[in-house]
């Protein structure tokens, strides 16, 4: 289509009754693009942030299966992606100048001839959300490691998965994928991420605290090249060492390295170990159990269990269950339905720790009470119930 | 959802926002044919002229910008555990022209026969 002249746009202005001494000198013939109507460009609204990083050069990742709702995510954040329908037309014009620029720009020219490169009734719209980290877990306890002696490594049929792989398939940043394999105690084995098989993580925090107590050591203060020597003969180094980075603190103090032992974390796989033997334990019974079980100059606390374990202070006798947090639904609904189906009310004190994970950025477990339950006294404590009948 | 090229900044494009459809006036394809003249005022009022329409506008700095996504050719590199399909950021657009008001009809002076 040949192009409209300045004699023409001056013409219509004419016609129009606009006077042109009220205008800028500049006009904008603006016609559709070759790819206008194609389909192939679709607007983004960008949250906060997420403009300069892709100014600074920086990718924006969508990911999603075909059974799960996109997200976008950014070096370290994950977003949930909605269309938004807006009730009028957009056009997204390339070359198109503000009054501002124009007024700035000395150009000679009066006539800009822009190619509309597409338009839209709708945009996609993010929203900050949790990533979608349970699946991260459930990928990698597909195949736990059970140790180099195992016969399952040898034939190994399962998938293993490398942090490419993992980026792929999770719905989260690199950063949040990254950080969780950390949280979860996962390590790098042969390049693939490999989460330790339970009994074969405690068969190695065992030979690490019967060292311990066999050469006196303060709990604040285990010898990495010690444990290495004595131990390198039962277990891989690697292993070793990633079991004392898990239950431990790594430092250096003149120049060696020393873990400072974390009390808590290991009463609590402590208790795990004894806990996953059986439905429910009379709970008194557990405790003495528990305190004799732990290394020698560790202290156990029921707070330690937090997130882990269930106490039922209405049994008679009172009684404590496995309950593990990571092994309920990643979504609040779900979560909430799941938890009130166990019991069936709660106290803020016991339901925290199974829900704490659910809050967004500033959300606190008060508000997700507010909304996913319903509140009521029993016994002049305040506990909290399911809004729905649960089947 | 990459950034284009290496080479220096992201373009930056405008939006231009209207009411109601945007039919093409032949009832063949909407590719090269023309919208209308995009003037300013003195001002800096946008004035969009379409067909027989006068439409006023304002110039709107997005608090949110957008960024234009284009989609990269279906499946180039079939893989087990690939995304489905690559967007390149082509633009980032910061600011909008919004035509709100009710176009004015413009009305042609027929003239007389004598």
């Amino acid at each position: 289509a040949a192009m409209r002249s300045r004699a023409e746009v001056d013409a219509t202005l004419q016609t129009a009754k606009l006077n042109p001494a009220e205008l800028l000198p500049v006009v904008h013939c603006l016609s559709f693009g070759p790819q206008a109507g194609g389909g192939e460009c679709c607007l983004l609204q960008l949250e906060p942030g997420l403009c300069a990083e892709l100014e600074a050069g920086r990718s924006l990742i969508i990911r999603g299966e075909k059974d799960e709702h996109a997200v976008l995510c950014s070096k370290d954040k994950t977003y949930d992606m909605k269309i938004a329908d807006t009730s009028n037309m957009l056009l997204f014009v390339p070359g198109c100048k503000t009054p501002e620029e124009l007024k700035a720009d000395q150009a000679s020219c009066n006539i800009i001839h822009s190619q509309i490169a597409g338009f839209s009734k709708n945009y996609w719209e993010l929203r900050r959300c949790r990533p979608k980290l349970k699946k991260l877990r459930k990928l990698l306890m597909e195949d736990p490691y059970e140790g180099p002696d195992s016969q399952k490594d040898q034939a190994s049929t399962f998938s293993k998965y490398t942090t490419e792989d993992l980026l792929n398939l999770i719905q989260a940043s690199e950063e949040e994928i990254l950080h969780q394999l950390q949280v979860i105690d996962a390590c790098k084995i042969e390049g693939y991420w490999r989460i330790l098989d339970f009994d074969y993580e405690m068969k190695l925090l065992n030979h690490v605290t019967q060292l311990i107590d066999s050469e006196s050591w303060p709990l604040s203060k285990v010898p990495l090249c010690a444990c290495l020597e004595e131990l390198g003969s039962l277990e891989p180094r690697e292993m070793i060492e990633h079991i004392l980075l898990s239950y431990g603190r790594k430092y250096v103090d003149d120049g060696e390295v020393f873990f400072e032992m974390h009390e808590d974390k290991i009463c609590r796989a402590v208790a795990q170990m004894l806990l996953q033997n059986a439905v429910k334990f009379n709970l008194s019974e557990f405790e003495e159990v528990w305190k004799q079980s732990v290394p020698e100059g560790m202290t156990t606390r029921l707070d330690q269990l937090q997130g882990l374990a269930l106490v039922d202070r209405s049994s008679r006798p009172e009684t404590i269950f496995l309950l593990k947090v990571e092994d309920l639904p990643e979504d609040n609904q779900e979560r909430f339905n799941s938890l009130f189906g166990i019991r069936e009310k709660w106290t803020e004190v016991d339901i925290t720790p199974y829900i704490q994970d659910l809050c967004a950025e500033k959300q606190t477990v008060g508000a997700l009470l507010t909304k996913y339950a319903r509140s009521s006294m029993l016994n002049g404590v305040k506990v909290y119930n399911s809004r729905r009948p649960i089947s | 959802v990459s950034p284009s090229g290496g080479t220096g900044a992201l373009a930056q494009w405008v939006l231009l926002e209207l009411q109601g459809e945007v039919e093409p006036r032949q009832s063949g394809d909407l590719a090269g044919s023309l919208l209308g003249d995009l003037h300013y005022t003195c001002e800096g009022v946008p004035v969009l002229i379409v067909g027989h329409h006068i439409l006023y506008g304002k110039v709107v700095q997005l608090e949110k910008p957008f960024a234009v996504l284009v989609k990269q050719g279906g499946a180039s590199q079939p893989s087990p555990v690939g995304p489905h399909s690559h967007y390149t950021v082509t633009a980032l657009i910061k600011t909008k022209l919004l035509f709100k008001t009710r176009p004015k009809p413009i009305i042609t002076h027929v003239p007389r026969k004598v």
